[in-house]
């Protein structure tokens, strides 16, 4: 009996982590074939899937003080983007499908504190990288990105399209990897390839052009 | 099962450390499992979530909190049957209290660290989540540790106490790299 008793405590908690386990499985493989079917087509190729590096990824700086781009800590895919300019700041955080939020604050003696729409929240420090955590929808994110130089950074676009409001975002991280989402009248899909030296885009057969974010505001 | 061996070949008169051989080994395997299955897996950001919390991170937070609170209570019930708290005469009930507090200490922790693994992974991207990963690991392979050795009375009286207290480290240690730190970064919600 002596014996037992925190030998059960060990199987029983073994136990419960492999049922949690294939639980967690179980949740992971849905949760991806949901993506696969519940996505709408996007209008082209999608960006984020074109690993492919830029070969003219050289062109005049846009981004004048700071730009910091990567993937957040967790969660597959959703990347962020924040620049920083004279006190203030800009972020975008996008997964490419249909996670987005943009947000605006201040940047001041190295710490980040920004806001965006329906209570999104950014909360960070910045320097070589930036590092820090994001909330938005109701979910959370740790980010830890590294400082990107033109033609990597955050790009946004505001048009009308066909008398449909058009708000793009990109973020187009080393290598020319591109994760962005164009939402038309609040509806987000998979932005198409942004050009990074004409600025420009094609929604829905018509092109649009997109700013670098430089984090004075939009 | 392991656990037979080290019984009998530490059957020796004098306390010595032998028996404890075996449970470390065992742990530091534990310890070694996580770490090395936390690295290699490919973290899916996703896992089975509970109901009536906003995120997985609240759940993991709030069920974390809950086993560090229980940890103060092993800790206390420890000191009290210890005899080191003056004033106080261990009731007849602190052993129990002692046991189940720690058992469900351990199984709260479990969907946390399941969580910790399969969606996050093993973390070196900052000196938080280093040592978060680092103290995971080590915890539960000293948890593993003073659960084998609990039932060993030929060793030194102090072995099980600084299990006990390198456990409960290891908890709070946790405990603020993840809880705490959440708290502090995003405020008290459920």
């Amino acid at each position: 009996m002596k014996l037992k008793g925190p030998f059960l405590t060990l199987v029983t908690g073994g136990v419960l982590a492999a049922v949690l386990l294939m639980l967690s499985m179980t949740a992971a493989a849905k949760d991806s074939d949901s993506n696969a079917a519940g996505t709408p087509s996007p209008p082209a190729a999608s960006p984020s899937a074109s690993a492919l590096p830029s070969p003219d990824a050289s062109q005049a700086p846009v981004v004048t003080q700071a730009a910091y781009a990567g993937q957040v800590t967790r969660g597959a895919g959703t990347t962020l983007a924040i620049a920083v300019k004279d006190g203030k700041a800009v972020a975008y955080l996008c997964d490419g499908r249909r996670i987005e939020a943009w947000l605006q604050g201040t940047a001041t003696d190295g710490n980040l504190n920004l806001t965006g729409a329906a209570s999104a929240s950014l909360i960070g420090r910045y320097g070589s990288s930036a590092v820090g955590a994001v909330s938005a929808g109701g979910r959370q994110w740790t980010f830890s990105v590294p400082i990107v130089t033109a033609p990597s950074g955050l790009y946004r676009s505001v048009a009308n399209v066909r008398n449909a409001q058009v708000v793009g975002g990109w973020i187009v991280l080393p290598g020319g990897r591109q994760v962005g989402i164009v939402t038309k009248e609040g509806r987000p899909s998979t932005a198409t390839r942004l050009n990074t030296e004409s600025l420009t885009a094609t929604v829905d057969g018509t092109q649009i052009t997109a700013a670098p974010q430089d984090g004075s505001g939009f | 099962m392991a656990a037979e061996p080290a019984t009998q070949s530490g059957a020796s008169q004098a306390p010595t450390l032998h028996p404890l051989l075996v449970p470390l080994a065992i742990g530091a395997a534990v310890a070694l499992t996580l770490g090395v299955y936390g690295r290699v897996h490919e973290p899916t950001g996703i896992a089975v979530s509970v109901a009536g919390f906003s995120s997985p991170q609240t759940v993991k937070v709030w069920l974390a909190s809950a086993a560090a609170l229980l940890a103060v209570v092993q800790i206390t019930s420890a000191a009290v049957m210890y005899g080191k708290v003056p004033g106080i005469k261990a009731p007849s009930w602190a052993g129990s209290l002692h046991r189940w507090s720690g058992r469900t200490a351990f199984l709260l922790t479990i969907p946390v660290v399941v969580h910790c693994l399969y969606a996050l992974g093993f973390s070196t991207l900052s000196a938080r989540t280093l040592t978060h990963s680092l103290l995971g690991c080590f915890f539960y392979g000293a948890f593993t540790v003073k659960m084998l050795i609990l039932p060993k009375h030929d060793l030194p009286g102090w072995v099980l106490r600084v299990m006990g207290g390198l456990v409960f480290s290891a908890l709070v240690g946790l405990w603020l790299t993840s809880s705490f730190w959440f708290f502090t970064t995003f405020g008290v919600k459920l």
